[in-house]
């Protein structure tokens, strides 16, 4: 295990990448899966097909996939940029679909009267979701919204295999493979730079959830 | 994917021709063009003889040698579409085998990718591995190493046009991205010239090219006989900037402790350079996309 | 909104059709609400009544004929929409109060975010109004720590607060327990005499003989007697009115 502590800075860089990759990504999928949910309970035709295509495009797709267009497409359409970038909002898009169904289902558990009584009191469709819905929806969001969170967590490894490099997982592969460490001890560490982002996620939603549970 | 062009045919057809002209003696069996056209002769031997219990003893009389190189490095070591073996690294093999008096058809060849290498020689699976092999210390520690048969160094590669990048050093004040592979050693190394922030790193050297054509980064680095493949795949849109800047010994990987049969590489390296069979060798390969006219580096002592 | 003469209906739906799938709930509803009239209406279950007083602020879309507003016909799904439902004030059975806001939030809310009023403002109308249907104690208090009676009474302290010209009562009672409908009802009875235009769902015979100006009774999505209290209690027209009258009665 001496690998772990002989290459603790090499694993401390790779952790701050990761969570860069994370950070980024994490909200901007947020935004995005939001933004989608609202155009998938909305009343207008064109932004519920927008949001419907949206989810069945990046929901159904592999991450692989979508990277690849993002590092390989884009650039082959004349469209550069950094890998982080291009990576970072790969992740953000494939994540957001599942963030948005989250959202949805969240929505979906608020009772439509409450809907119905801000309507009636003369809020917008925005100001409904916004004001009552959203807010409501919250607290059922919170568990799935964190399983999403989780996965894109660990689904960032990908990322760094399209031009990032310097993420957890590739300092890894980097030990094992150019300083021909072994590999077990190698990925052991691995796991747990990626436990150190995981499990306080994880306690940080719980704390979360009970604030939200204590709001209402 | 790998276009024939008319003048890498001819150079085939001049090697095949000189070699014929002076491999006198050497009574070659084989077919010509059952190897393709890179494939050049080399000289078989007839009736060696060895000193009984050692490993050329073995080999010469079962007549046949399981080689274990890379089947993916193009003019080194390719394993082509038709079962073919082509590459530098496949004739070195040859011009050994050709000592023990083993034709070229007797040879099997083993797919060892990097990591596998010493593992294979370990357990017995491959009688040598010649697979652009460098040797260093850790990997001593296991095998032995013949050679080394050639100094590969690492190079970057650019577009054709590109004037800026003249060696690693341009690379810093040119704010220039370079490509290579995630956790290779060139990768370590390059981090002496650039800035962390400008390494690009992919599993694999075809992304580097292609994110090279598009536009995303400078430069491609690692050993050139890699670059040479990536030049030679491009269709003349890459060029090898040609100033290796490392050196990367390649020697043929055998048994630990095998000295004999290391020595009796040495000498067929040292025939063969002699009497100009490792040009022709170097001339039907990599030579056709490579400027460089490699010598026989000096070879290590037998340990 | 514009001037408009005092002999315009405040409600008025013309040829209204609705279906449910096949189902054809409203059938041809024509119907006129003067203003200051306090409707009351009637009928069994899935008559239609309670989709008849959804229709009004559009809370379910029609499939023909028009409705209008002191003049002025429901817009589409948008913001005049939801700029004319402030107008009109909506209590349903089930109180509806958000639930994640306390009640005087419940009632400023509206005035605050559609009204534009300012806070204090809305504050002090708010804790009045409150005051007026008997909870202003509970200002401070989230919706589910209150009985239903108490919500109830919120919920039309929150309608009221947008100052509508018409109020929409979607059977205000039916899930009260019966200690507690009277509070609410004497709510909408003080509404009632202080010239509120209603319109009413609600089988409360006492209330409807006390505050209703007109009974409407429906029957499969029409609209089978349209009469005054005292007569359609006395007297019914229909064999359907006073079947169903007799059920309730005895019940």
């Amino acid at each position: 295990m001496h690998v772990i502590t002989d290459n603790l800075s090499l694993y401390r860089d790779g952790l701050v990448t990761t969570l860069r990759i994370c950070l980024y990504s994490g909200l901007l999928a947020l935004l995005l899966g939001t933004i989608m949910a609202a155009c998938r309970v909305s009343p207008l035709t064109p932004l519920r097909a927008v949001g419907t295509s949206w989810v069945t495009v990046f929901r159904n797709s592999p991450l692989l996939v979508v990277l690849f267009f993002m590092a390989f497409g884009l650039p082959e359409l004349g469209i550069n940029g950094t890998y982080f970038v291009f990576g970072t909002i790969g992740l953000a898009l494939y994540t957001s679909a599942f963030v948005c169904e989250a959202i949805r289902s969240g929505i979906n558990a608020v009772p439509p009267g409450q809907a119905e009584a801000a309507r009636s009191v003369g809020l917008g469709f925005g100001q409904t979701l916004s004001l009552i819905v959203l807010p409501q929806a919250v607290r059922s969001v919170i568990p799935p919204l964190g399983s999403v969170m989780i996965a894109m967590i660990k689904n960032s490894a990908i990322v760094g295999a399209f031009g990032v490099g310097g993420d957890l997982f590739s300092v890894g592969e980097n030990l094992t493979s150019a300083q021909g460490e072994a590999a077990l001890p190698v990925l052991i560490g691995v796991m747990l730079g990626y436990l150190i982002i995981t499990i306080p996620a994880g306690l940080l939603l719980g704390i979360v959830e009970r604030k939200v549970a204590i709001a209402r | 994917m790998r276009s024939r062009k008319p003048r890498a045919v001819a150079a085939a057809l001049a090697a095949t021709l000189g070699l014929v002209l002076t491999a006198c003696g050497s009574g070659s069996t084989n077919q010509l063009g059952s190897g393709g056209q890179d494939s050049f002769q080399a000289p078989v031997a007839e009736n060696p003889s060895f000193e009984p219990g050692t490993t050329m003893a073995k080999l010469s009389k079962q007549g046949s040698i399981t080689v274990g190189t890379k089947f993916d490095q193009p003019l080194f070591g390719l394993k082509g579409l038709d079962g073919t073996m082509q590459g530098f690294d496949i004739e070195i093999a040859r011009i050994i085998a050709g000592q023990l008096g083993i034709p070229a058809d007797k040879i099997n060849w083993v797919k060892t990718p990097s990591k596998s290498r010493e593992a294979y020689i370990e357990q017995d699976r491959v009688d040598m591995v010649v697979a652009t092999y460098t040797i260093n210390d850790k990997r001593a520690q296991r095998v032995s190493f013949a050679g080394p048969y050639y100094n590969a160094g690492q190079d970057l590669m650019v577009k054709k046009d590109n004037t800026e990048i003249t060696g690693p050093e341009s690379l810093r004040k040119t704010g220039a991205k370079v490509c290579s592979a995630r956790g290779s050693t060139p990768s370590e190394e390059i981090k002496k010239y650039i800035d962390p922030a400008n390494l690009v790193l992919f599993d694999v050297y075809s992304k580097c090219a292609d994110a090279l054509r598009t536009g995303q980064v400078d430069a491609v680095t690692t050993d050139n006989v890699i670059l040479l493949g990536l030049v030679n795949e491009s269709g003349g849109k890459f060029k090898l900037v040609g100033k290796p800047f490392t050196e990367e010994p390649y020697g043929v990987g055998i048994t630990k402790g095998d000295t004999e049969f290391c020595q009796f590489i040495h000498q067929s390296l040292t025939k063969a350079a002699q009497n100009g069979t490792y040009q022709k060798a170097w001339e039907a390969t990599a030579g056709k996309v490579s400027e460089e006219n490699p010598k026989l580096p000096e070879l290590n002592t037998c340990s | 909104m514009t001037e408009v003469s005092t002999d315009t209906p405040m409600i008025r739906l013309s040829a209204v059709d609705k279906y449910f799938g096949a189902l054809h709930v409203l059938r041809d509803i024509d119907l006129e609400v003067p203003r200051g009239q306090v409707v009351v209406v009637l009928g069994p279950s899935g008559s239609g009544k309670s989709t008849l007083c959804r229709v009004i602020n559009r809370l379910e879309p029609v499939d023909s004929g028009s409705i209008a507003l002191d003049g002025v016909p429901l817009p589409a799904e948008g913001r005049a929409l939801a700029e004319l439902r402030a107008d009109v004030g909506m209590v349903f059975q089930q109180f509806n109060l958000f639930a994640h806001k306390s009640i005087l939030d419940n009632v400023t809310l509206g005035p605050i975010k559609v009204r534009k009023s300012g806070k204090a403002a809305a504050r002090d109308e708010a804790m009045q109004l409150l005051e007026r249907v008997g909870i202003a104690d509970q200002a401070d208090k989230y919706p589910a720590q209150l009985s239903g009676g108490q919500q109830q009474r919120a919920a039309i302290a929150r309608a009221l607060a947008m100052r509508p010209k018409v109020m929409l009562f979607d059977e205000p009672t039916s899930a009260l327990d019966p200690e507690m409908v009277n509070e609410v009802l004497d709510v909408m009875t003080g509404l009632a005499a202080d010239g509120m235009t209603m319109l009413v769902v609600s089988h409360e015979m006492g209330f409807a003989r006390r505050a209703a100006h007109r009974v409407l009774f429906m029957a499969d999505g029409e609209v089978a007697e349209d009469s005054v209290p005292e007569d359609f209690f006395q007297a019914p027209a229909t064999d359907r009115a006073k079947d169903f009258l007799g059920k309730i009665l005895t019940h």
